[in-house]
């Protein structure tokens, strides 16, 4: 196995999409965590979450989204414009905000001046912000239309058992994920913030039955650790937006804490909350993916994502919490706002971040604060 | 007991030796580009007018953005717990510190006790920092302190409509080349950067007593047009130069912890 650093399960997830491909699979590059990625799986496609990382230029980027808005988007732009997409037989958009949404327009646009970074298969999959009755109706007919662009462009069948059989073969791997928290538990302690986050981002990469095997393999050595290892430690809760670098994790443990709990999109969440396999698939989909989200884009939902940070603060008792957005990110910014706010009148310290995506920049400021932060806890 | 403090600033370097709790001698000196040259240079400085040599201090701790690479300290401090250590003691009662200094801006909340209770720091851009007045007055032609002067001598500051260091340095030279006063628009920078700064501590929720430190400080026109955004009056050090405020933080928590941190 491969995980003798810390970003070994990213490499391994990285060099198992290139074996995927190279084997004559298909792979279809997705940007938000709404989409039901059970259906790929069932189209026999690999769906592999977009990432922006290793991007040390912004020119296609700015060029189409200008300068004021995430970094994020303007990042995996910049890797498409600069042809690092090209191994990609697809590409859906979802827009779990406006910035992902413009990049729909903006890489479209970029296709004009850039050749053959549009694939044939080019999807928009709409996604409600509410949970209400009417907008998950039109979230299964997106599901539906899905299947059938799906099936239309890669000359495949989707049916109802291949369907249930995927919904099983993640349930797996969140059932694993949910488990592995168990060794960052304060009683065990065996697993760092960077390799349990390290383990998520490969999940969003790897092809599913590759990902639970490489995870049981990891857990089966995480399980032979001596219990305590980060004992001592300031053990900390990183939440906020998109990140799926290690750095700033890496950074908080190398200030005397361990980071163990996140709320990240491209990390752990709600890993325990299972979809259903006895029923319409579609219906269970919808559901899992729309009223389970803990994504602050759905509207009306505060309270529960407070709860939920709540429970997991206590569960895995966190010291502090450290909020991260990229910067113009408005739907994490205010939200971590209002979440520092009302933690801290409870008494758990917050200290929170605004910070451009990808590689660290200003990592002398930012150190300062994490490390202010750390002092504040002891 | 001899203690000290050294701070290693992006613009300046400031060093402070401390004899059973008093200042025995101080030192600034212009920030060089290596942080171990920079420490040296300062606590030598410092050891010199204290007449004595660095192997007399019992214990340092080192402090701002190059304390990683401070040779000779035993210690070291982030700089919010040291610039709220330092500021406490220059200002007894303080409970709520601004600090200024050339590439930041903090706000620190501290408890009866003197721990910080929270801290926010600019995370934007650099123009509530000193940096920005920096800027500003060499466009106008004039030293800081003299640009500290202006606002108290007119009735009519210029609004500047960007705080962007960039934008505004343009606005300034436009204002200017049309004949404006110097107090006028020397004023207005003052203006702007107190409401730059104000917003920061309006979000800190800042509880009275509240005191300034670092190199802004030293600016009356912006601490007066604070006082008035903030309706509150800002203490300012008497005991010692306020840029110091860190490396003194800095030499009060090596004189408590023996070896320095934040315990």
């Amino acid at each position: 196995m491969k995980h003798a650093t810390t970003a070994g399960p990213i490499q391994h997830a990285e060099e198992s999409v290139q074996k995927w491909k190279e084997n004559g699979g298909r792979v279809v590059g997705y940007t938000c965590s709404f989409l039901p990625v059970e259906v790929l799986n069932v189209a026999n496609v690999l769906p592999a979450r977009l990432r922006g990382t290793g991007v040390s230029q912004a020119d296609i980027g700015d060029t189409y989204f200008g300068p004021y808005i995430c970094s994020y988007p303007k990042c995996i732009l910049q890797r498409a414009g600069s042809g690092q997409f090209s191994y990609l037989d697809g590409v859906i958009i979802v827009p779990g905000c406006d910035s992902m949404r413009r990049l729909d327009e903006c890489w479209r646009k970029a296709g004009e001046d850039f050749q053959d970074i549009v694939p044939d298969f080019f999807f928009h999959f709409g996604v409600p912000h509410k949970a209400a009755d009417h907008s998950k109706a039109w979230f299964s007919s997106e599901i539906e239309r899905l299947m059938k662009s799906l099936e239309e462009h890669f000359g495949v069948s989707i049916g109802e058992d291949d369907l249930r059989q995927a919904i099983a073969r993640y349930n797996q791997g969140r059932e694993m994920l949910a488990r592995l928290n168990d060794f960052r538990k304060a009683s065990v302690n065996t697993l760092s913030g960077e390799e349990a986050f390290a383990l998520s981002v490969a999940g969003n990469l790897m092809p599913r039955d590759e990902y639970t095997r490489y995870l049981g393999e990891y857990m089966d050595e995480v399980s032979g650790r001596k219990p305590g290892l980060y004992n001592g430690k300031t053990r900390l809760m990183v939440a906020g937006s998109v990140s799926d670098d290690l750095q700033l994790i890496g950074m908080a443990e190398s200030l005397g804490g361990v980071v163990a709990a996140e709320n990240l999109c491209f990390g752990q969440r709600h890993e325990g909350d299972l979809i259903g396999e006895d029923e319409d698939p579609i219906s269970a989909m919808v559901r899992h993916y729309l009223d389970e989200s803990l994504c602050p884009r759905m509207m009306g939902g505060y309270q529960t994502r407070l709860q939920f940070l709540k429970e997991k603060i206590e569960e895995m008792e966190i010291d502090g919490v450290i909020f991260q957005n990229i910067r113009f990110c408005d739907l994490h910014g205010s939200e971590n706002a209002i979440f520092e706010r009302d933690l801290e009148a409870m008494g758990i310290p917050c200290v929170r971040i605004e910070r451009e995506y990808g590689a660290l920049a200003d990592t002398g400021r930012l150190r300062m604060r994490l490390e202010a932060f750390m002092e504040r806890m002891t | 007991m001899i203690s000290a403090g050294c701070d290693i600033g992006s613009l300046t370097s400031k060093g402070v030796i401390m004899e059973n709790g008093r200042i025995k001698a101080t030192a600034v000196i212009a920030s060089t580009n290596n942080p171990e040259s920079s420490a040296e240079k300062v606590m030598n400085l410092a050891v010199e007018k204290a007449g004595m040599a660095m192997d007399d201090i019992d214990v340092c701790v080192g402090t701002g953005y190059g304390r990683d690479r401070i040779p000779f300290v035993q210690d070291t401090a982030s700089e919010i717990v040291c610039h709220g250590t330092g500021a406490r003691w220059l200002v007894p009662g303080a409970m709520t510190v601004i600090d200024i200094g050339g590439q930041d801006c903090k706000v620190i909340r501290l408890d009866a006790g003197g721990q910080v209770e929270k801290f926010i720091t600019n995370d934007k851009c650099a123009s509530g920092t000193g940096r920005f007045l920096e800027v500003m007055a060499r466009v106008l032609g004039v030293s800081l302190d003299e640009l500290g002067t202006f606002s108290a001598g007119t009735m009519s500051p210029i609004t500047f409509a960007s705080t962007c260091t960039v934008w505004a340095q343009a606005d300034v030279i436009r204002h200017l080349n049309d004949g404006h006063p110097l107090e006028d628009i020397g004023a207005g920078i003052n203006s702007a950067m107190a409401n730059r700064v104000s917003m920061l501590v309006s979000g800190s929720k800042p509880k009275p007593e509240i005191c300034m430190t670092g190199g802004v400080s030293k600016n009356r026109g912006v601490v007066q047009t604070l006082e008035k955004l903030l309706g509150s009056r800002i203490h300012l050090p008497r005991r010692a130069d306020p840029q110091l405020a860190g490396a003194i933080g800095a030499a009060l928590l090596a004189q408590k912890n023996g070896r320095g941190g934040a315990n």
